[in-house]
């Protein structure tokens, strides 16, 4: 599978570059000294056309003296994950920034800053993820910082932006879309949107530190399923296969093909649970009804096959703990039969409905150079003719046995992106029908095995909002470090670029069919500076 | 313009009424559901497995003195029975009641009371009584220590090292 000679030029650029690279299973893992990193970062994401996924901080003090900064990118066309290490010493390290040339390398540079203390050089700085009152010496996710220490927290409140030339609009920070605490706030001219804020990491709940302080591996699992609440199977089989594939473990096939056929159910239930959203911001709340009631159908499905609607908690480090026998395969194959003919059905006249045609087509047009340039992903990145899924791209759990049609549409509008999402339904039916027919027989779970201390894991799995990232540092009965990123995350950046110069009336179905999911994002605090002047925002201390 | 959209009038007309009348009907759930969770008070043994293996510390055991008690509380708990996968004597069931509203919080818990043994040698309190009585079943070999804490089996075995390396160098001698 491993493709040698696009492994090649990652070893002579890192030997070029004064580092040193290694090959272990489907990653690159390149070290290089800090100065050359943006050398390196910009010919690796802008020569090699690789995708940014994310970077991530590491205390790597306890181990050997030092803080490391690790930038993950993937090789979409080759299945290779690129992981970019480099070593920064002292107490208050510093980075090169490599925002210059990886413009989505934005905010987890920030986020390192603010957990880490991490500096970098090159950009401007700001705080992105912890509340503004928090103490500027405290940086929670070095070891030494107790993952229960709660500074006292000074309740002041934000202020909404201002501006001489145009109207400030806030929206949020509850439900412009999905009913989860976000905060945008639109600069207008008339009915026009100019500029856009976002503020969000309010629910930033630190499961990152949680999981490395006081979890055992098995136990991050079921945490991990909570980081979100519609797409939580995608984060546990992440961090589930991130960990296999750090300790090299060999598991059953049975195993792999059950996950790939809840991912899939979890998919179908993500995109109905959004078409019904965005029918019901477009104010047709009769197809909002229709289909959620298609979707109660799959909620039914989940629970047959995990013993819960959500939240499945059937993946563990090893494996799965629910098998599917015969009787559950034909009921989830006469539910699917069903579900497809009655979706069919109604999408064909959803999507004729004339006030919904009108308003999704033409409206937050993402162009394909901005969808590159800030590596957004999943069906954002699709609908503006990037052609990636990490299903096909970077195959894992039992993709590789099946096949299907990635659907891409090049308007980069609203229509496109709910069109992404109708096709994708249809491609998930027909992959849980492959997978149940090709379902192998064996055991489900691996029971024995062990998992060494210091190995690397990174594991990207295509969420129904676009590729999800973990990346797993082994370490005693539980990870050294644990780095989560949701999809949304890249995703949001571009919602500016899809706000300007729309109507108002547009941005809530814009920012719904980007799919958000804050919670995700947040994890664990975003003053995104415009043209307008610095503004403070509302804190919500938890 | 179409006459597409007015096709949903038919869908509609055609599934009727979806929704159940519960609670005066049964409520819409699989033979897999995962409810809350019963603990045999006759069964446990106090081992503590479950807790190790409780992802959100729904279940935990409160030492004292004279007791080991092992307290399940519902409002932490995720029902995702790993409880019931680890639990060594099948002392916990899963079932399918997700009704757990209540007016009093007491409801919310369970406890398992265990009396505790305490250590031959010095007399700190130690494991429950019937784990005790599941270990010297199950491996009739620890009889002899059984009853002994892991601080002076731990004093015991060293004592006995140094005793034998004593011996081994005289004998060398």
């Amino acid at each position: 599978m491993l493709n040698l000679e696009e492994t090649t030029k990652y070893i002579e650029l890192a030997s070029k570059s004064g580092g040193q690279a290694k090959i272990e299973g489907d990653t690159v893992f390149i070290t290089i000294p800090p100065d050359r990193l943006v050398d390196v970062a910009d010919t690796i994401f802008n020569k090699y056309n690789t995708s940014f996924r994310v970077c991530a901080g590491v205390d790597e003090r306890p181990l050997n003296g030092h803080f490391s900064l690790v930038h993950l990118f993937t090789d979409d066309k080759a299945g290779l994950y690129v992981a970019v290490k480099t070593y920064l010493s002292g107490e208050s390290p510093v980075a090169p920034s490599i925002t210059s040339v990886v413009p989505a390398a934005d905010w987890c540079e920030m986020e390192a800053r603010d957990l880490l203390g991490i500096e970098f050089t090159g950009r401007e700085t700001y705080r992105l993820v912890l509340p503004p009152w928090w103490p500027s010496n405290l940086y929670p996710l070095r070891k030494e910082t107790p993952y229960n220490y709660r500074p006292e927290p000074r309740l002041e409140s934000e202020k909404l932006g201002y501006s001489r030339e145009y109207g400030v609009i806030p929206l949020g920070p509850y439900h412009p879309a999905l009913h989860e605490p976000e905060y945008f706030e639109l600069y207008v001219e008339g009915e026009r949107v100019v500029d856009v804020k976002y503020r969000g990491f309010h629910v930033h709940r630190g499961v990152e530190k949680l999981a490395e302080s006081r979890m055992s591996y098995q136990q991050v699992n079921f945490l991990a399923e909570r980081i979100c609440g519609i797409c939580g199977f995608v984060h546990s089989t992440c961090y589930a296969l991130a960990v296999e594939k750090a300790a090299k473990l060999d598991v059953p096939e049975r195993a792999q093909f059950i996950r790939s056929i809840v991912l899939e159910v979890e998919r179908i239930h993500s995109h109905l649970l959004l078409l019904g959203v965005a029918f019901h911001l477009l104010g047709y709340d009769a197809g909002f009804m229709h289909i959620w009631r298609i979707r109660e159908r799959v909620m039914q499905l989940a629970e047959l096959l995990t013993g819960s609607r959500k939240t499945y908690g059937i993946n563990l480090v090893g494996g799965v703990r629910r098998d599917v026998n015969e009787e559950k395969k034909q009921k989830t194959l006469e539910a699917l039969r069903e579900l497809g003919r009655e979706f069919k059905n109604f999408i064909e006249v959803a999507i004729s409905v004339p006030q919904v045609k009108k308003r999704l087509t033409g409206s937050g047009v993402l162009p394909r150079e901005e969808a590159v340039k800030l590596s957004v992903e999943g069906p954002v990145a699709r609908a503006s003719g990037v052609n990636k899924d990490a299903r096909r791209d970077l195959p894992y759990a039992a993709y590789k046995y099946v096949s299907f049609k990635v659907p891409v549409y090049t308007e980069g509008d609203n229509l496109a992106r709910v069109l992404v999402r109708v096709d994708e339904v249809f491609e998930s039916i027909s992959i849980i029908e492959q997978l149940l027919d090709k379902l192998p027989g064996g055991s489900i779970l691996l029971t024995d095995f062990e998992i060494p201390e210091g190995r690397v894991g990174v594991q990207v799995v295509e969420a129904p909002r676009g590729g999800d990232i973990h990346y797993v540092v082994t370490g005693k009965g539980a990870p050294y470090r644990w780095r989560v990123r949701a999809p949304t995350y890249a995703n949001i950046p571009a919602l500016r670029v899809m706000l300007r110069d729309q109507p108002l009336a547009d941005a809530p179905i814009t920012i719904a069919s980007i799919d958000p999911c804050f919670s995700c994002t947040d994890r664990v605090v975003v003053v995104r500076d415009g043209r307008i002047e610095e503004i403070k925002l509302t804190q919500l201390v938890k | 313009m179409s006459h597409k959209p007015l096709k949903l009038i038919i869908i509609a007309g055609s599934k009727g009424r979806v929704t159940v009348k519960y609670p005066y009907q049964e409520p819409l759930i699989t033979p897999e559901f995962r409810g809350e969770i019963e603990i045999d008070p006759a069964k446990c043994i106090g081992c503590g497995a479950c807790v190790k293996a409780c992802p959100p510390n729904a279940l935990e055991l409160l030492e004292s003195e004279k007791e080991v008690i092992l307290r399940y509380f519902v409002g932490r708990c995720i029902f995702c029975w790993r409880c019931i996968d680890v639990c060594p004597v099948n002392a916990i069931k899963g079932t399918r009641n997700f009704e757990l509203a209540t007016d009093k919080h007491t409801d919310l818990y369970t406890l398992v009371v265990h009396t505790r043994t305490t250590c031959e040698i010095c007399g700190k309190p130690f494991e429950t009584t019937r784990m005790q009585r599941y270990i010297a079943e199950k491996s009739p070999v620890t009889e002899e220590y059984a009853s002994i804490c892991p601080d002076c089996r731990k004093r015991l075995l060293a004592e006995a090292v140094s005793a034998r390396r004593v011996g081994i160098s005289e004998h060398k001698e």
